[in-house]
């Protein structure tokens, strides 16, 4: 006996809603697996990103001269800067910043680390980054690489950076540069950005939040 | 015209570059502007203003400071600062530099202005003699 049309429709109608719901539920199910337990956004100075990135392989070497890639973002919270040694104002304004950062969070049980990236590796060898992070603090460290190593770091995040030459060939030249500070988590994802301007009693506090949140 | 709060930030080691920070008034009746600084401290030194700009932060240079009659403008971190390129010795906390301003007008004043170690933003910056 042959089912009439309507009927058969309307069966399949019912099964395609059926399927449908199902697949809206796993996927707000798994979403949720995945998103970040809530925030109150508007509590926070910083972007967090409602699932944090991961962060494409990329190389670079720190000031020891040993190895900086995805596993040295692992198992620890990283802020990360780009900045570069030649700078006179904002670079030293925002690793004192981050030193106070890192005053303010001496009480969390947390390995937290803090990084200079630098955007002018012409210059700034491991040897000169070592002496100009760690002048603000002893446990910060510098990160270096070649042209093209940086590139495959600073163009996932959207960091931007320009050599500025008053006079051709100058030795003295500046470097415009993306003054964010970026927060990477123990997982090594990129978790949160902090724009100008940097507060470091903002910044900590946000982070305490965040912190959390994950927890 | 009359400078206030002036120091000049610490620099780490081997720096090429610093920068200088205070207020500057104009207590005249006429309107001034600072065209150029010199110094027997450092071998050039430049008038740069740090702008952040859609994220980006850049340093500009900036060819005259205007000072409008009884007005001030201020030099500090993150905004207007003297740029001070190649010091002549090495500068640590307690040292001093000396730093001419000239004016349009042919004005300039001399003025000392202290190096200050200030590696983190609590409080003001501290001297240490």
């Amino acid at each position: 006996m042959s089912i009439s049309p309507n009927a058969s429709t309307s069966r399949l109608v019912l099964k395609g809603v059926i399927i449908a719901v199902l697949a809206t539920a796993a996927g707000i199910w798994s979403a949720r697996m995945v998103l970040q337990r809530p925030v109150v956004e508007d509590e926070l100075a910083a972007t967090r990103f409602p699932v944090a990135r991961t962060v494409q392989p990329f190389e670079l070497i720190d000031h020891n001269h040993e190895v900086f890639d995805n596993a040295a973002l692992q198992q620890r919270w990283s802020f990360v800067f780009f900045g570069y040694t030649y700078c006179p104002d904002v670079c030293p304004t925002t690793l004192s910043v981050l030193n106070s950062i890192a005053q303010r969070l001496q009480d969390v049980d947390e390995d937290i680390r803090f990084v200079m990236v630098t955007v002018d590796p012409q210059r700034d060898t491991p040897e000169r980054l070592a002496e100009f992070v760690t002048y603000f603090n002893g446990d910060f460290l510098g990160v270096t690489g070649t042209d093209e190593a940086l590139e495959q770091l600073t163009s996932q995040l959207g960091i931007l950076y320009d050599r500025v030459e008053s006079e051709p060939g100058s030795e003295n030249y500046l470097v415009d540069h993306t003054a964010a500070v970026f927060l990477f988590d123990p997982d090594g994802r990129y978790h949160a950005v902090f724009t100008p301007p940097l507060s470091a009693e903002n910044i900590a506090s946000d982070f305490r939040k965040m912190l959390q949140a994950t927890q | 015209m009359v400078v206030e709060g002036q120091w000049v930030r610490e620099a780490p080691p081997a720096s090429r570059v610093l920068a200088a920070y205070m207020v500057l008034k104009n207590t005249a009746d006429t309107p001034r502007s600072i065209t150029r600084v010199d110094s027997p401290d450092f071998r050039e030194c430049q008038i740069h203003r740090t702008v952040i700009a859609d994220g980006i932060a850049k340093m500009l240079p900036v060819e005259k400071l205007q000072l409008p009659v009884d007005g001030s403008i201020v030099l500090e971190p993150g905004g207007l600062h003297l740029m001070l390129i190649e010091p002549q010795r090495s500068l640590r906390d307690g040292d001093t530099v000396v730093l001419v301003i000239h004016a349009d007008n042919g004005e300039s004043i001399t003025i000392d202005v202290p190096v200050v170690r200030k590696t983190d933003t609590a409080g003001h910056a501290h001297h240490h003699h």
